[in-house]
């Protein structure tokens, strides 16, 4: 049979980012797979060398459009380790809340991708009609569906008086029967297991050789979460279980992703229901003083690293962000060699690909 | 003079190309409507499928360099007559406007050009995806032609007939054949789905993998054509299951037979609808092996039985 070079991408319909693929097929097996990444590169490290901290906040919050939060998070968790501050415990309650709304929509998204590049268009209706309950929650407390503006240096620029947290209550329980009816799907339908099982295997050797992070890592059985390992903002008061799966494919993962949806369900309803009192922020100085720090999380995809370096002026002499997307795009060729060309969207979904992440 | 008016009446307005173009487009609006109420949206106004149509028919008319241009122009209409042409054997309300003893296989025959003509078509047009796409359309088309043709031939083996009236005719003096046969009624309708390329077998056109199948360098007139020929095609199938094992149109003698036909239609159109919305693409492998280890054994086993049965 002859070979044949397929393309995919910058522009596909399997694509929601320009990433680009060629493929070289035979039949409908795939021997060979290049990557090529960088289209979306905007200099946003470089960027933040040229504005000073506060500005910085909304440069961070650009990279990523689904997991905005999570990175001025990590920014900001990162200034105030170098400024020395105690950041009240009602804003990082508040912040964690965020987080944990950001995984839920981040989830929820990635699924009803999952089920479009699978043909499944009714899931991927539901996934992201329930989302919106997520999004209307976040557009509530912040005033923005994604970009929510709501860290600041020091604390939180958002409040939710206790009407608010009675209303959210109420519509996390109807989120979590519709995510119910999602993760009876996963393991009932069996159309949907049949395109996703057994594809996009990655064993636990591949994922610590790759250094893979976040829920395709613990699809895997690598049990790494930095909100349990290394707990940051309100975690280390929390109750949750760090959900992992054996299996290593692609259904695996949509499991761990479904699962640590309930779980996000949880924490949000402990941060709230336990929501402290106290101010929302520490005034914090303009000026830095010298020193680096490097500052970690758990973003919707995995482990996200900041690294801040301070001359002492009120700009950051260097700003290093490295993506969990980072470390998944690598594994793509193995994962691509010998699959099905019907398989290449549920691979590419699988490991949750957010190349403006990656790309900076 | 009359005699000529009325063939021309029955080959542009009834059952000809004015009727079935009306009821593809309220097909069209009918189904997307249903699936998007079952995925909680709320689905086109009932004029878009026309609007689709005539927008297309008005759009710029473009092929890649290197495709054959004329096989790409002609492969469209062949297939749009070759629909049309299966419709005037097929009864609609009882009446029809040509048949003979034979008619069903004619309409096989005429039913599986389209498909034929939608490899070439990928084939044709110099893109990766329609090849792709084209091959695919070519091993679906093995994996349901045979349970679909055997599932097809059961009500004519026991009705005695190959013409598509006479097999309707008798049920309504018995019994619908769809009771008589459930398993080869199923397996029609999966056929059905096959053929039609509708989710979730639309293998060959699945858009996060090969962007449009065989169809991906079309434009215009071409496509607008290309469309039409797959929803007359719904329609002629549908009508065709309803008279091979839903009994035709004469049931009640109070009801209109038109209106009872209408009605069975679009059981099937619902039956075809909800199918689409609750599954997950196949893959083009898992298809084959469902159409060649399942499918086709249970069709074998079914028109054994129907020949043993109809036979003793």
């Amino acid at each position: 049979m002859t070979k044949i070079t397929i393309p995919i991408g910058p522009q596909h319909p399997a694509l929601k980012e320009p990433l680009s693929f060629l493929l070289t097929v035979e039949g409908e097996q795939i021997l060979d797979s290049a990557l090529r990444i960088g289209y979306v590169h905007r200099g946003l490290e470089r960027i933040c060398q040229n504005r000073n901290y506060v500005q910085n906040v909304h440069v961070v919050e650009r990279v990523c459009g689904i997991c905005s939060h999570i990175h001025t998070t990590t920014y900001c968790q990162g200034v105030e380790a170098l400024l020395g501050l105690q950041v009240p415990p009602r804003a990082l309650y508040l912040r964690t809340l965020l987080c944990e709304l950001e995984r839920i929509h981040s989830h929820l998204l990635w699924l009803g991708v999952l089920a479009e590049y699978i043909g499944f268009t009714t899931i991927f209706m539901y996934a992201w009609r329930d989302r919106e309950i997520v999004l209307d929650i976040m557009e509530e407390l912040s005033g923005g569906r994604v970009a929510h503006a709501a860290n600041v240096i020091g604390g939180v620029s958002i409040d939710a008086d206790e009407a608010h947290v009675a209303s959210i209550l109420d519509r996390l329980d109807v989120l979590e029967r519709q995510i119910k009816l999602f993760l009876d799907l996963i393991r009932r339908e069996r159309s949907f297991q049949a395109r996703t099982r057994g594809v996009g295997h990655l064993s636990a050797e591949q994922i610590r050789r790759y250094c893979v992070v976040g829920p395709a890592a613990r699809a895997s059985g690598v049990d790494v979460d930095l909100r349990r390992d290394a707990p940051y903002a309100a975690y280390k008061w929390l109750n949750f279980q760090v959900i992992t799966a054996e299996e290593g494919d692609v259904w695996a993962r949509t499991m761990v992703r479904v699962l640590e949806t309930i779980e996000s369900l949880h924490m949000c309803r402990q941060l709230l229901t336990e929501l402290p009192a106290g101010p929302l922020t520490v005034r914090a100085p303009r000026r830095v003083p010298p020193g680096e720090v490097v500052s970690r999380t758990e973003a919707p995809r995995g482990e996200l690293i900041y690294y801040i370096r301070s001359d002492g002026s009120d700009r950051p002499a260097r700003v290093k962000i490295r993506t969990p997307t980072l470390t998944t795009l690598i594994t793509l060729h193995d994962q691509l060699a010998g699959v099905h060309t019907a398989d290449v969207p549920v691979v590419l979904a699988g490991v949750d690909l957010c190349i403006a992440c990656a790309d900076r | 003079m009359t005699e000529w008016l009325s063939v021309l009446f029955a080959l542009l307005v009834f059952p000809g190309f004015g009727f079935l173009l009306a009821c593809a487009l309220a097909f069209q609006w009918i189904d997307r409507r249903v699936e998007a109420r079952l995925q909680g949206r709320v689905g086109p106004p009932w004029f878009q499928p026309l609007a689709d149509l005539i927008k297309l028919l008005a759009k710029e008319d473009v092929l890649p360099v290197g495709a054959n241009e004329i096989a790409c122009a002609a492969l469209p209409m062949v297939s749009l007559a070759a629909v049309l042409t299966a419709a005037l054997y097929i009864p609609v309300g009882g009446w029809v406007a040509r048949t003979f003893e034979g008619d069903l296989i004619v309409v096989l025959f005429l039913l599986s050009i389209p498909a034929l003509a939608y490899f070439l078509a990928g084939w044709l047009s110099v893109s990766v995806y329609s090849v792709v796409g084209g091959s695919r359309s070519l091993l679906q088309f093995f994996s349901y032609e045979v349970p679909f043709l055997m599932a097809l031939s059961g009500p004519a083996i026991l009705s005695g007939s190959w013409s598509i009236s006479r097999i309707a005719a008798q049920q309504s003096q018995a019994v619908w054949l769809a009771l008589v046969q459930p398993l080869g009624f199923l397996l029609a309708l999966v056929g059905l789905i096959g053929k039609l390329k509708r989710s979730p077998f639309d293998i060959p056109k699945a858009k996060s993998e090969i962007v449009a199948g065989p169809l991906t360098e079309f434009s215009g007139r071409k496509l607008a054509l290309w469309h039409l020929t797959m929803h007359i095609q719904m329609v002629v199938g549908i009508f065709l299951l309803v008279n091979l094992f839903l009994g035709g149109s004469d049931v009640g003698v109070t009801i209109p037979g038109v209106l009872i036909f209408g009605i069975k239609a679009l059981f099937i159109l619902l039956m075809l609808s909800v199918a689409s919305a609750l599954y997950a693409r196949l893959r083009i492998d898992q298809l084959a092996n469902i159409g060649w280890r399942v499918l086709a054994p249970l069709a074998l086993a079914q028109m054994l039985a129907t020949i043993w049965i109809g036979g003793g």
